[in-house]
């Protein structure tokens, strides 16, 4: 018999293998960008079996505007992504050192 | 929705209509007259302050509106007008930098109003909800604005960075909303303050959401351990950018954390006082070692900001009114602050090349005598020196601690306080008693030296009169 | 088993896998791919918790417009592949050990709590409507935020094309006002020319 707790351990792990690909791609920012979209889903997972578990439409709402903002947010990413290409015509993070100190 | 609802939230309103405004008016402006955008852009900021100060609400009322998102009470009312009042100095300061180093953009101005629209929402949340759209806003315009000088390669990998980590925040942020909306069944943070109470048999599911939702809060405000981001991104941001998000988002991130911790979760407040104990015991002892080794100013400030979080973190964990008061008071304090400090940076810059290490202000004194002198009360405010308003934002946090009954925690407080006070002393020595390496004339307009002569004395003033502040501030929480 | 459980673990299987593949996987282009496989399957987890509506906006938008946007960066920006692989095996330790310990403790919590074995609400009734409960709630109780959400698309159109417009100097634009408005006296030049004396 399916239970809540069956939807939400799919979001805990979702959950954490994207913290895991943000910790093991730290040189490919494409896949990081993808990891941060990896956890968008992850909460997304939890809110919509909250909302038929407690059969509340509020969380459903909450997905539906986190999948604007995530739209949203994909778009200014990739723009400061191209930007930064054009710059240094990698996307390598480990290059990415003029920060330091 | 009725006709009062939608005067309630007037102020936004107008925010966002002189925001496309100022957007469309820029396309039909010619570069050679783009002045007439920071106009613009300035005069909606003094409209704001005088609509939000006809429509004020009184000490202890609270409204609602739109189906209870959006909220209206003397403690919005006060920080939205200090908004105002930062951005205004923000643009005028930003004016002179930009034109000098060829981003005298509208988008800049668009963008920022944006971005103060953000942080209004924020501050107006009464949903869980609202209060991420408002975070995101901020945060959306902000990074764009750091990735402002397209042709900067430090700025795009600034931006970049910031981009990801707030990013991430925002993830484990929301993962704590969604949790904590499990538990409770409500995204109203009102709602959920009463579900706390009754959802006691999801007391484990509460307080694993409570953590991450105090990561996310402590990512956003910079707090260590999460404080990484902070000095790549104030070093690499164009000076103009960096003294935006140096001053607004921290009444944002005030904002944020009472609405979330207080409004909706004061209930755990036994829960989240520890963990706030620690973030904030380790942002006060290395935010201020780490300003010591700085000799970039743009890093000194930015480490020097992750102890002034840490302070005002201090505040807010004791829990009571006059925690949330000293809090708020110091975030206010602070943003005025630090808008003094990074525009002292820009007024020492050059065309086209920024002032970016501690000797660009040796024999400041003997260049600029004036200048130097509000530099050094900027330094000394931030130092705490007693009589400067710095110290009395310490003293209320301090106090407001002991009273929590943490004594260790206030000793911890003043020993890194007097430690901060060395770096932030060693500028005023570099003014006036080292020789100048340049002689060249400090140049910049007017309307820039007035604004910053009364960030200055400001300094001083608030100091004296700290008494119309506090009380402020304590009135905002009465109930 | 019954059917609903089958649909469960099939593509909560597909999902983890996918999610997996996403992290692992060094080409930007596969793993793009795997994201929209992940998508998809999370769309029919969706629909089994009878969220039609969200499922369908997460494959038209997500894999409609997200991932085509992901995969039209990867394959613009040319990005040579073999240096991203480098420090890999460096970091897999650490984020495996992470990942663990987090998942560990978040099967703990969810496994533990008291309403963990609270079973599936029975099925809505025929003819209930998902898109109009949301727009319901959408329009009525969430006007304010969605109000907000056009602004965020707003901010996001305006950064997007702040950041990457360029005006190269080379490029020969044409103004169609400025064609349409074209004058006879701008086109053609009448010449008066002497005729050649001609013999008579």
């Amino acid at each position: 018999m399916l239970t809540l707790a069956h939807f939400l351990t799919l979001g805990a792990l979702l959950f954490c293998i994207s913290v895991a690909g943000i910790f093991i791609n730290r040189k490919n920012i494409i896949i990081l960008l993808m990891s941060i979209e990896l956890m968008l889903l992850a909460v997304n997972m939890n809110f919509v079996a909250f909302s038929r578990f407690l059969d509340n439409m509020d969380g459903q709402v909450f997905v539906f505007f986190i999948l604007t903002v995530a739209a949203a947010e994909a778009a200014i990413g990739l723009a400061i992504l191209v930007v930064l290409f054009r710059n240094r015509r990698t996307i390598n993070v480990s290059e990415l050192d003029s920060l330091k100190g | 929705m009725t006709l009062a609802e939608l005067q309630l939230a007037l102020p936004e309103i107008f925010v966002l209509s002189m925001a496309c405004v100022v957007l469309m008016a820029d396309l039909f402006i010619s570069d050679q007259r783009r002045g007439l955008t920071h106009l613009l852009a300035c005069a909606t900021l003094v409209f704001a302050i005088i609509i939000t100060l006809n429509l004020r609400v009184a000490p202890g009322e609270v409204f609602f509106a739109f189906s209870e998102t959006f909220i209206r009470d003397r403690f919005g009312d006060v920080l939205k007008l200090f908004s105002y009042l930062v951005l205004l100095a923000v643009f005028v300061y930003s004016k002179h930098y930009l034109r000098q180093f060829n981003l005298f953009k509208g988008e800049f101005y668009s963008l920022s109003l944006f971005a103060l629209l953000g942080v209004m929402i924020m501050i107006s949340a009464s949903s869980m909800l609202t209060l991420y759209l408002g975070l995101e806003l901020l945060s959306l315009s902000t990074y764009a604005l750091v990735a402002l000088n397209r042709n900067s390669m430090i700025g795009s990998e600034a931006a970049m960075k910031y981009f990801i980590l707030g990013s991430l925040a925002s993830g484990i942020l929301l993962y704590g909303m969604s949790l904590i909306y499990g538990a409770t069944g409500t995204l109203e943070l009102a709602a959920i303050s009463e579900g706390l109470t009754m959802a006691a048999g999801e007391s484990l599911l509460v307080s694993f959401g409570l953590v991450f939702i105090v990561v996310g809060i402590a990512f956003k405000l910079g707090a260590v351990p999460f404080h990484m981001w902070i000095p790549d991104v104030y070093h690499g941001a164009p000076l103009a950018i960096t003294l935006f998000i140096g001053s607004l988002p921290k009444l944002a991130g005030l904002a944020l954390a009472i609405r979330m911790l207080d409004n909706g979760l004061g209930g755990l407040h036994g829960d989240w006082q520890g963990m706030l104990l620690v973030l904030a015991g380790l942002s006060l002892v290395l935010g201020n070692f780490a300003a010591i080794a700085q000799t970039n100013i743009k890093r000194m400030l930015a480490y020097s900001t992750i102890a002034h979080m840490g302070f005002m973190m201090l505040g807010i964990l004791a829990g009571t009114p006059e925690g949330y008061a000293a809090a708020m008071f110091y975030a206010i304090v602070y943003s005025i602050m630090a808008a003094g400090a990074f525009a002292m940076v820009i007024l020492l810059s050059r065309a086209g090349v920024e002032a970016e290490n501690l000797d660009d202000f040796k024999g400041l004194a003997r260049r600029s005598p004036w200048f130097a002198f509000m530099m050094l009360m900027i330094m000394f405010s931030l130092a705490g020196v007693p009589v400067f308003v710095g110290f009395f934002a310490k003293w209320q946090v301090i106090a407001a601690v002991l009273q929590a009954g943490f004594v260790w925690m206030a000793v911890l407080a003043v020993l890194t306080a007097v430690v901060g006070a060395f770096y932030y002393i060693r500028v005023v020595k570099l003014m006036y008693f080292d020789e100048p390496e340049s002689d060249e004339p400090i140049t910049a307009p007017v309307d820039f030296r007035a604004v910053l002569t009364v960030n200055g004395l400001a300094m001083l003033g608030l100091g004296l009169f700290s008494g119309a502040l506090i009380t402020l501030c304590v009135n905002a929480f009465a109930a | 088993m019954p059917l609903t459980e089958i649909v469960f673990y099939l593509f909560g299987g597909i999902l983890i896998l996918a999610a997996l593949s996403v992290v692992t996987v060094r080409n930007p282009v596969f793993a793009a791919l795997f994201l929209v496989l992940a998508f998809f399957s999370a769309a029919c987890i969706w629909l089994l918790l009878e969220a039609e509506f969200l499922a369908i906006v997460l494959v038209l938008v997500y894999v409609g417009a997200v991932m085509v946007l992901f995969l039209f960066v990867v394959m613009m920006l040319d990005i040579n592949v073999a240096p991203l692989k480098e420090g890999f095996m460096r970091y897999l330790p650490v984020g495996v050990l992470v990942a663990l310990a987090m998942a560990v403790q978040m099967f703990l919590v969810f496994w533990t709590r008291g309403s963990a074995d609270q079973p599936m609400p029975d099925p809505r009734p025929e003819g209930y409507s998902h898109t109009r409960e949301l727009g319901e709630a959408l329009f009525i109780d969430y006007l304010y935020p969605f109000e907000i959400a056009a602004v965020i698309l707003l901010v996001a159109i305006i950064a997007a094309i702040t950041l990457t417009h360029r005006r190269r100097p080379d490029t020969k634009y044409q103004d169609p006002a400025k064609q349409v408005q074209v004058r006879r006296e701008e086109r053609v030049r009448l010449v008066k020319m002497k005729s050649e004396g001609g013999e008579s």
